[in-house]
């Protein structure tokens, strides 16, 4: 049963996270305009159905706007946080060749995004035990070669509380 | 509570007026793209902001870029114009500079030389038909 569509690829989680385009934080909108006919506009058409999600999946608060056939040159247009705007002419360029420029000009450095994801790991602490959505486990029966849960396998009688007791009062 | 701009989240918005009727305010129409959790696909979802226009420049169908108060005008209004994109029936194209619209540009086409003299005789001859009728009046 395949999945439906042109290039259902374009839809699974993976290709989206495949995405290598990370804007810089004063990036807050995006503006294509392209053309649905003409040789010019191919490459810009190539990228709105194949790069185009990976971008909006990789950068969830940009606003990404596409325009059709509007103007007779298709071009990019970033909108920066400081009321700055770029203009990138993409007029016969491939859709890999407008990818690479605007990851160059505008998306973050491979050195900034390493430095954040270290950011990321001092926080969570691997040795802590509680919910999933913070720490890795929850108990220590979940850990290999420790003490199984309870719940599974029964815990052997000098374990437990009632004949811990028991022992306590016969002596 | 230091919010230096912005009591809104979004900072800079483009989007298209879809009215004009409130005096020098614009109502605008942003769009952007959401995924779909299950077909993992990405739509458009509208949310519509009003926008201060204090000269009353904008026309319904314009594209306009807004930017964030600092802080807010009225109930509903957080942002104002801050500049207009693309004008509604005299697009110019940024990379060239020229007029344009769809995917021709606009110069050209109202040069006189370049009609042809079938041309020239059609139009004279519906020019005279008019003078004819407003005599008979």
């Amino acid at each position: 049963m395949p999945m439906k569509g042109r290039f259902p690829i374009r839809r699974t989680l993976q290709y989206l996270s495949q995405g290598d385009v990370i804007f810089k934080s004063s990036v807050k909108v995006m503006t294509v305009n392209y053309n649905s006919a003409g040789e010019l506009s191919e490459g810009a058409r190539k990228f709105v159905f194949f790069n185009i999600p990976q971008i909006q999946y990789k950068n969830p608060w940009v606003q990404i706007m596409l325009f059709r056939n509007m103007t007779p040159s298709p071009f990019l247009r970033f909108y920066l946080d400081n009321g700055e705007q770029v203009l990138v002419d993409v007029e016969d360029k491939s859709n890999k060749e407008i990818t690479e420029h605007i990851k160059k000009i505008l998306g973050k450095s491979k050195e900034t995004l390493e430095k954040e994801e270290r950011e990321r790991e001092k926080l969570s602490h691997p040795a802590t035990f509680g919910p999933k959505k913070y720490h890795l486990r929850e108990c220590m029966c979940e850990v290999e070669g420790q003490v199984p849960c309870p719940a599974f396998v029964p815990l052997p009688k000098e374990m437990r509380g009632k004949y811990k007791a028991a022992m306590k009062n016969e002596a | 509570m230091s919010v230096p701009r912005g009591a809104v989240h979004a900072k800079w918005i483009v989007g298209k007026v879809i009215g004009t009727k409130m005096q020098k305010t614009a109502k605008v129409r942003v769009t952007r793209l959401v995924l779909d959790p299950y077909l993992l696909k990405f739509f458009n979802k509208r949310k519509t902001y009003f926008a201060h226009d204090p000269l009353q420049q904008c026309v319904v169908g314009d594209i306009v870029l807004l930017k964030a108060l600092p802080e807010r005008r009225s109930k509903h209004v957080k942002h104002e114009l801050a500049e207009i994109v693309f004008k509604v029936g005299n697009v110019i194209d940024p990379i060239t500079g020229r007029p344009c619209a769809g995917t021709r540009f606009l110069e050209n086409l109202s040069d006189s030389e370049n009609l042809t003299e079938a041309d020239t005789t059609y139009l004279s001859e519906k020019l005279q038909e008019l003078k004819v009728c407003s005599t008979d009046k």
